[in-house]
C-alpha cells in the first residue's frame, strides 16, 4: 500500500515554546489515521505544518514520496492536501456554493460560471449525503453542523489525496457523525488517506484504522491498531493513569429551584416544561436543531419568550432579561466559549469577575481584592497555568471552560446552565470538569446540562430529558440512561417508530 | 524557507505572553517618542522651541482636541466611533453665544448652555446607535453634517463675540470670566491645561478603576460575552456617546474661551485629530483595548510635531500630509499579526 504522507522528526519552535519536538507519522492510502493527544500536545501545529499554514523549524514532510513545500498552503492544497480546521473558517456572508469554491471559482472567461458552481456544489453536497443544504443560502444562516459540512464539501471540491480533519465531530450530533463517517469511508475506499483528530475515543473504534498519540509535542506512540484499549490510549496521552472518568452521579433533593412552564419560542422551542431541583444534574439531550441551546437561551433570558414562564425559587423571572436572571442566581456557560463567554484579550482574573464586579466596587474597583478572589476561584478549579494575569486567549479549551465556571462559582449562583461543557476539551480535563459539575450539584446547586455527547449525559446526570423538534419527548432516569437509549429517543419517529411509541 | 518562520511581531507577542503588557510597552515607546520629539525640536530651534512660552502654547492648543480625544477613547473602546465631535464643538459654541445674547454678561450661561447643547447632540447620537441600532459610523456621520448645519443656521453663518463675558479681556482676564478659561493662568499654567489634565486623570480612573470602565472595555472586547455575563451592553454603548458629547461641550468652552468668540466654522476636522491621537496612542479601533495614557501621549505627539513644523516654516498643507502619514504608520504598527 502506498504511503501518502510521511512525517519525520518534525520540530516546530515558537518563541519560548517547542510546540513540536520530533514528531513521526505516516499515513497510508485509504486509511483513517487517528491523531490523539491532550490539548496543547501539538496536534493542531502538526496538521498546520502539513497543510502549509505553519512552517516547521526542522524535520521533513514527504507527500507521496516527495518533499512537500513548507509554509505554502496553496502548494499543499494543489498537491491534494485538504484540511478542515477546528475553528470554522467560513465567511458568513458568502453563499454555500461560493464558500465551497472560494479561491478556485469556476470561470467562463473573466466571469464567474455561477451555473456550474451551483451545479457542482450540489453534486459535492450530494456526495456527502447532504443535498438538502441550499447552495444559494448564506453560510451564516446555517447551523454550525451544516457549516461544518460545507467546510468538508469545500475540501472535497478539489483533487484530494489526503484529508486532514481537526475534530470534525465536535459540533455534530450523532446522526450527522454517522453521515460524516459514511462520507469518510467512501473517500478512503477511493484511496484518500485521512488524518482524523478527535478527543472521543469511541470514534477511533468506529472509524479509525490506526492511531498516533501525541503528548507534549512528541510522538508517544504511532501506528497503534484502532483496537488499542482505552486505558492504554489515555495513559499514553496524559502520561499517567486517569482515575475514573465519570464521578458518581448526584441524587438531588426535593427542593425545586428552577421551573420552566410551557416555554415557547417558535420555531425552535415549542412548549417545554421542566424542573431542576437542588443538588440535581439534569441533562438535555437531542440532536442538533432539536432546540436544546435555544431552550437554555430562553431560560437565561437571552431571547424573549412567546409564551410560558420561567420560575426561580418560586418567583417568576422577568423574561428576556439576562441581568435579572443573573441577579436571581442563574449562570450560563454558553456553547461557544470564545465568542460567547470570554473576552479573549483579558486576563483570567477579569474574565472571572465580570459578572460580579459590584462586589469589588464602591466608587472605585478594588483591583487587588478582585485579583485575589479570582485567583482563589481559579485555584479551586485547578486552572492551568496558575496565573490570574494570563490572557485567556492563551489557555486551552478546558482551562477556558474552567474560567467560565469560576465566574459562576464566584457569583454563588443557584442554578447553572451549561451548554456543551466539554466541547473541545481533552479527556483528562473532561474528567475534571465532570467532577466540578458533580461537586457543584453536591453543594446544593441545580445544574442543567445540554450536550451532544449522549454518553456523557448518560453518565453524569441524575435525569436526562430528550428533546426533539422543540419538545421534550422523553425523560430517562440517569441510572437507566445509556447512550443508545437516549439516541433512540432523540431520532425522529420515522427512523424508529417502534421505539418511540412506548415513550410518547 | 530561508526567511524566519515567525514575523518579528509574533515573536514579540509570544515573548511577552500577553497583550496587556504589550500595551504598556507601547505607552513607553510613545513616551520615548514624545521625549525624542522634544529633543529634536530643541536641537533644531534652540531659541524658540524649548521655551516656557512654546510649551505653554502647545499645551493650550492641544487641550481642546485633548478633551475630545479622552471622550473618543471611551467611544473607540466599545468598537464605536464618533465623527461628529468637531461639528458639535461649532454648534455648541454658537448655541451658547446665542443664549448669552447681545448684552449678556454671564460666562456661566455660555458655559452651561454650550455643554448642555453638546451633551444633547451626543445623546441624539447615543439614542440612534444604542436604541435605533444605527451603525456608529453612519449615525455620527449624519450628526457631523447636522451639527455643522445647525452651527451655520443658528446665527446666520456669523460668529458670536464672547469677549465681554464677565469682563474678560485678552490682556489679563479676570478669574471666572470666559477668557480666563482659555488664557488665564494659575501658577503660570493656563487654566485650559488644568482642565485637560483633570479630565485625562478622571478618564484614566474611570476607565481603569471603575466598574463602568471595565464594562466599556468588555463591550468592545466581546459584546455577546459581555451580555451573557450580565453587562448592560446597550446602556454602556448609549453612555459613551453621551460622554463624548459632554466632553465636546467642555472642549467648546476651552476653544471659545481662547478665541473670545464662537465661530460656526470652528472645530473643523477636530474629530480626525482626536481619532488620530487615540489611535497612535494604541487604543484598538476594533474595541476591547484602550489606553488613556496612550491617548494623552498621542495628543502630545501631535502638538509637538505641529509646533515644530510651524517653527520650521512648513506649510499647513505639509502638516496635514504628515498627520495622515503618522496615523497610518501607527495603525500599521499595531495591526494584529497578519496570518496568511
Amino acid at each position: 500500500m502506498t504511503t501518502v504522507l510521511e512525517v519525520r522528526g518534525l520540530v516546530k519552535e515558537f518563541p519560548g515554546v517547542k510546540a513540536l519536538d520530533g514528531v513521526d507519522l505516516d499515513v497510508l492510502e485509504g486509511e483513517v489515521h487517528c491523531l490523539l493527544g491532550p490539548n496543547g500536545a501539538g496536534k493542531s501545529t502538526l496538521i498546520k505544518c502539513v497543510s502549509g499554514a505553519v512552517e516547521p523549524t526542522s524535520g521533513e514532510i514527504l507527500f507521496l514520496g516527495e518533499p512537500l513545500p513548507q509554509g505554502d498552503p496553496a502548494g499543499s492544497l494543489k498537491r491534494g492536501v485538504a484540511t478542515i480546521y477546528q475553528e470554522l473558517d467560513l465567511v458568513p456572508d458568502l453563499s454555500v456554493a461560493e464558500s465551497i469554491f472560494l479561491a478556485h471559482e469556476p470561470r467562463r472567461g473573466p466571469l464567474l460560471d455561477l451555473d456550474r458552481m451551483y451545479r457542482e456544489s450540489e453534486a459535492v453536497l450530494a456526495r456527502l449525503g447532504h443535498d438538502a443544504i441550499p447552495v444559494r443560502a448564506k453560510v451564516g444562516k446555517l447551523r454550525p453542523a451544516a457549516q461544518q459540512i460545507v467546510s468538508i464539501a469545500r475540501a472535497l471540491s478539489g483533487e484530494m489525496r489526503l484529508l486532514i480533519m481537526d475534530e470534525p465531530s465536535a459540533i455534530l450530533d450523532e446522526a450527522e457523525i454517522s453521515t460524516l463517517f459514511e462520507v469518510v469511508r467512501r473517500l478512503t475506499a477511493e484511496g484518500v488517506g485521512v488524518i482524523y483528530i478527535t478527543h472521543r475515543l469511541d470514534e477511533i473504534r468506529r472509524i479509525g484504522d490506526r492511531v498516533t498519540v501525541l503528548a507534549d509535542g512528541q510522538t508517544a506512540a504511532t501506528g497503534l491498531p484502532a483496537s488499542t484499549s482505552t486505558d492504554t490510549l489515555v495513559e499514553l496521552m496524559v502520561g499517567r493513569k486517569v482515575e475514573q472518568l465519570y464521578p458518581d452521579r448526584p441524587a438531588g433533593t426535593d427542593e425545586v429551584l428552577l421551573e420552566v412552564r410551557g416555554a415557547r419560542r417558535l420555531p425552535a422551542v415549542r412548549g417545554v416544561s421542566l424542573e431542576v431541583r437542588a443538588g440535581e444534574i439534569v441533562g438535555i439531550g437531542g440532536l442538533v436543531g432539536s432546540g436544546r441551546t435555544e431552550l437554555l437561551r430562553l431560560v437565561y433570558g437571552l431571547d424573549p419568550l412567546d409564551e410560558g414562564e420561567i420560575v426561580l425559587d418560586g418567583k417568576r423571572l422577568r423574561a428576556g432579561d439576562p441581568r435579572a436572571a443573573i441577579r436571581r442566581g442563574l449562570g450560563l456557560a454558553p456553547e461557544d466559549r470564545k465568542s460567547q463567554a470570554l473576552v479573549l484579550d483579558w486576563s483570567q482574573a477579569k474574565n472571572v469577575t465580570i459578572a460580579d464586579l459590584r462586589r469589588f466596587s464602591r466608587v472605585l474597583l478594588d483591583v487587588r481584592k478582585e485579583r485575589r478572589t479570582a485567583r482563589q476561584e481559579l485555584r479551586a478549579l485547578n486552572t492551568v497555568p496558575d496565573d490570574p494575569d494570563r490572557a485567556v486567549r492563551l489557555l486551552s479549551g478546558g482551562n477556558q471552560q474552567k474560567v467560565v465556571l469560576a465566574r459562576w462559582l464566584l457569583h454563588e449562583c443557584r442554578v447553572l446552565l451549561l451548554d456543551e461543557p466539554t466541547r473541545g476539551v481533552d479527556i483528562a480535563t473532561k474528567a475534571e470538569i465532570y467532577r466540578i459539575i458533580t461537586g457543584l450539584a453536591g453543594s446544593g446547586l441545580g445544574v442543567l446540562v445540554v450536550s451532544s455527547e449522549l454518553e456523557e449525559l448518560a453518565h453524569i446526570c441524575s435525569r436526562v430529558l430528550v428533546m426533539r423538534e422543540g419538545e421534550i419527548v422523553a425523560e430517562v432516569d440517569g441510572k437507566e440512561a445509556t447512550e443508545l437509549s437516549l439516541l433512540r429517543h432523540a431520532v425522529a419517529p420515522t427512523d424508529a417508530p417502534d421505539l418511540v411509541e412506548e415513550v410518547v | 524557507m530561508s526567511s524566519s518562520p515567525n514575523p518579528p511581531r509574533l515573536a514579540f507577542a509570544g515573548a511577552l505572553g500577553q497583550r496587556a503588557k504589550g500595551l504598556e510597552l507601547q505607552e513607553y515607546a510613545l513616551g520615548i517618542v514624545v521625549v525624542l520629539l522634544f529633543v529634536v525640536g530643541s536641537i533644531l530651534k534652540p531659541e524658540t522651541f524649548p521655551t516656557w512660552d512654546n510649551i505653554r502654547n502647545m499645551l493650550t492648543q492641544s487641550s481642546v482636541v485633548g478633551v475630545l480625544a479622552i471622550g473618543m477613547t471611551f467611544v473607540i473602546a466599545t468598537a464605536g466611533i464618533d465623527l461628529s465631535v468637531g461639528s458639535i464643538v461649532a454648534a455648541a459654541g454658537v448655541f451658547g453665544g446665542i443664549m448669552v445674547g447681545d448684552d449678556g454678561t454671564s460666562s456661566l450661561i455660555f458655559i452651561a448652555s454650550a455643554i448642555l447643547f453638546a451633551t444633547f447632540l451626543g445623546t441624539c447620537n447615543a439614542t440612534a446607535i444604542a436604541y435605533g441600532r444605527v451603525v456608529p459610523f453612519i449615525a455620527t456621520l449624519a450628526m457631523f453634517s447636522i451639527a455643522r448645519g445647525l452651527a451655520l443656521l443658528l446665527n446666520d453663518k456669523l460668529p458670536v463675540s464672547l469677549l465681554d463675558l464677565n469682563g474678560g479681556s485678552f490682556g489679563d482676564p479676570r478669574p471666572g470670566s470666559l477668557l480666563w478659561f482659555g488664557i488665564g493662568r494659575i501658577f503660570g499654567i493656563p487654566v485650559s491645561v488644568y482642565v485637560f489634565l483633570t479630565i485625562a486623570i478622571l478618564g484614566w480612573i474611570v476607565l481603569n478603576r471603575t466598574r463602568y470602565g471595565r464594562y466599556v472595555i468588555a463591550v468592545g472586547g466581546n459584546r455577546e460575552a459581555a451580555r451573557i455575563a450580565g453587562v448592560p451592553v446597550r446602556r454602556i454603548i448609549f453612555s459613551v456617546y453621551v460622554l463624548s458629547g459632554f466632553l465636546a461641550g467642555i472642549s467648546t468652552v476651552l476653544l471659545c474661551a481662547r478665541l473670545g468668540s464662537a465661530s460656526p466654522v470652528s472645530g473643523n476636522l477636530y474629530e480626525l485629530d482626536a481619532i488620530g491621537a487615540v489611535v497612535i496612542g494604541g487604543t484598538s479601533l476594533a474595541g476591547g483595548r484602550a489606553t488613556i495614557v496612550g491617548t494623552f501621549l498621542g495628543v502630545l505627539t501631535f502638538a509637538l510635531i505641529f509646533s515644530l513644523m510651524t517653527q520650521l516654516n512648513l506649510s499647513t498643507e505639509i502638516q496635514q500630509v504628515t498627520k495622515g502619514l503618522i496615523v497610518l504608520g501607527a495603525v500599521l504598527l499595531q495591526r494584529p499579526e497578519a496570518r496568511y
